[in-house]
């Protein structure tokens, strides 16, 4: 088994009665290609809201490298190395689309609260962000207002701007969502890329078909538990994932 | 044969595209050229209350900017940035009034409205910036506002209270072409260094934080610290405003603490453009410039005695038909300009 880069340990939040992730251990290795999967309120934004940072979980621990990392601010986790995507596209829309990716590389860069020099005199932050933006398919829409540009190119420019943030792993929730399907190639390749390169991937979708390829493992979590993880093959012949994806359980989608 | 003939039509594309820009840099010699000579001339050739008007409309279009970079760049809207402006005014009449009229004294004040500004800023953003949302904070800045404004009214030994404190100042600021001159200058230099402020990798995390300040932390920006240096900024900016204004006139009173004081840069920064920066500006120049025609039209016809009713309309009338200022509509007209010539040359 591959070294440990990411797990949780009985992490649960309750939003009143309800419980809307309850009691879930997970383990992400390092250099895999992680996909969460569940139906829609499943609970799986929420893990990725726990682990990023953006909850506090109400029992439970989030580890990054063995080390607990629960009570850190989301800043000092994007500092470890985990970047997060949102489901919704969560960009800077009246901004084009290489200030989006330039403000994700200067942020990465560490120069801090630089005041007395111009921000497009930092050539390695230009070249970087050129770079980055030629990787997501948007080099020529780079001078495009980024809320002119299709729900598609956006999903690819918020992916760039995590990618510019080169973290140890990535945290991708449904980056396909809402994509016209012509687009959703593109976004898969660029994905492939990404692992290739050996970031560690997390990334949570409901259809399992979408991404089933790409995955070397799967996480399956149903009303806030956790169903069932491990190698990919292993989880979707799961007898009892089975049942929860043909119940009706797992909406638009079918095992292949 | 073909790559001759593209050669060609480049060649004719690259040569408009030359003659483009250098019309267009033209166009803004000119213009600047003939603001600049205006600007000189204008105090040797006019009376006293022009003089007046003119550096009074230098002075508050920095205060108006500070006001930008708060809410047109943080998306933060501070209700009692009049803290800033009022007290730079009382600072500068103060010293002046009690430790001797000179322009060591007055250097003195102005390092004292530096670090009040600062201190201000620093206070004002540890309470503010804990969260809360945006109308939280209005309303707390407001409450600071009213707290600052309410001690200058109390302290009656020190700032004469309602009755507002009228001071002399050094010589070199009695001539009324030379404050003239100053505000004049004070505006360039503020511009400049605000100007230098936006475009700094400082001044663009600042949009990121108005846009999506949620997407700008898990960048992993630490948003509340530079919140922090926006409002550093433009309070030191807004106090030094101030302390002009309070040299122009050689008054300060409570009015210059009051929430309509804050109104008035929000109102500069509306009509000019918001997150324009010099928008406010052109918004100063147009607000003071209507004040003063309506109030001059009083003796035209009795009508104009209800001057507030017509400058408040023509406020209302500009904002709904150009809601983002005159400098917001240009900017925008001049990108569909360029998106043209891109198209044309394709
Ligand atoms: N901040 C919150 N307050 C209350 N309930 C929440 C909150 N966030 C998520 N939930 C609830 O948790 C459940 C899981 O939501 P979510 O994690 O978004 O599901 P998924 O991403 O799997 O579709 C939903 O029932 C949702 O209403
Ligand atoms: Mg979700």
């Amino acid at each position: 088994m591959a070294e440990i880069l990411m797990n949780t340990k009985d992490l649960s939040i309750h939003f009143g009665a309800h419980k809307a992730v309850d009691g879930v251990s997970i383990n992400i290795e390092k250099g895999l290609f992680t996909t969460v999967l569940g139906p829609n309120g499943a609970g799986k934004t929420t893990i990725f809201n726990l682990i990023s940072g953006l909850y506090k979980p109400t029992r439970g621990k989030v580890l990054f490298r063995g080390e607990d990392i629960t009570k850190l601010s989301p800043i000092e986790r994007i500092n470890l190395g985990l970047a997060r995507s949102f489901q919704l596209t969560n960009v800077f829309p009246t901004l084009t689309a290489y200030e989006n990716i330039r403000l994700a590389v200067q942020a990465h860069s560490k120069i801090g609260c630089k005041l007395f020099m111009n921000f497009n005199r930092y050539i390695k932050i230009n070249d970087k962000s050129k770079k980055i933006l030629e990787e997501v398919l948007l080099y020529d829409k780079k001078d495009f207002i980024v809320a002119t540009l299709s729900h598609g190119e956006q999903r690819k420019l918020e992916l760039g701007m995590v990618l510019a943030l080169e973290p140890e792993i990535l945290l991708l929730d449904e980056p396909t969502a809402g994509m016209a399907i012509e687009e959703v190639p593109t976004m898969l390749d660029i994905l492939k890329n990404t692992k290739e390169k050996g970031t560690t991937i997390l990334l949570i979708e409901h259809k399992m078909d979408m991404v089933k390829q790409l995955s070397d493992k799967l996480i399956v979590i149903v009303n806030g538990k956790l169903l069932a993880q491990g190698d990919r093959e292993e989880v979707a012949n799961n007898p009892e994932v089975m049942k929860a994806y043909l119940g009706g359980g797992m909406t638009d989608g079918t095992p292949s | 044969m073909t790559g001759l003939f593209y050669n060609l039509i480049e060649m004719i594309i690259k040569r408009r595209k030359v003659y483009k820009n250098l019309s267009i840099s033209i166009g803004g010699l000119i213009f600047f050229t003939t603001l600049l000579l205006f600007v000189t001339i204008l105090p040797h050739v006019s009376g006293f209350s022009t003089k007046v008007l003119y550096s009074r409309i230098f002075i508050l279009a920095v205060y108006g900017m500070s006001y930008d970079i708060l809410r047109g760049y943080t998306g933060f809207i501070n209700l009692g940035h009049a803290i800033f402006f009022g007290s730079g005014a009382y600072i500068v009449g103060i010293f002046l009034t009690h430790f001797g009229n000179n322009l060591t004294v007055l250097a003195l004040a102005i390092l004292t409205v530096l670090i009040y500004s600062s201190l201000a800023a620093l206070i004002m953003g540890k309470i503010v910036f804990k969260g809360g949302g945006v109308i939280a904070a209005a309303m707390v800045t407001m409450a600071l506002g009213e707290i600052v404004r309410n001690v200058a009214e109390r302290w009656r030994e020190v700032t004469m209270g309602a009755d507002g404190l009228p001071f002399r100042v050094p010589d070199m600021f009695r001539d009324r072409i030379m404050i003239y001159y100053y505000a004049f200058l004070f505006l360039i230099i503020m511009t400049l260094a605000l100007r230098q402020f936006i475009l700094s990798p400082t001044g663009r995390v600042l949009l990121a934080i108005r846009e999506n300040e949620q997407r700008a932390i898990f960048l992993g920006f630490d948003t509340k610290k530079y919140k922090m240096i926006a409002l550093q900024v433009a309070g030191l900016s807004a106090g030094l405003a101030g302390a002009m204004f309070a040299l122009l006139n050689r008054f300060a009173n409570t009015d210059l603490l009051t929430v309509q004081q804050t109104l008035n840069a929000l109102l500069m920064t509306l009509v000019g453009g918001t997150g324009t920066l010099y928008g406010a500006i052109v918004g100063s120049a147009f607000i003071s410039l209507t004040q003063d025609t309506l109030l001059d039209l009083r003796a035209v016809h009795p009508i104009f005695d209800r001057w507030l009713l017509f400058f408040g309309s023509i406020y209302v009338l500009v904002v709904l038909f150009m809601p983002s200022g005159f400098v917001g509509l240009y900017n925008s007209k001049m990108a569909k300009l360029q998106v043209r010539l891109v198209q044309r040359k394709k």
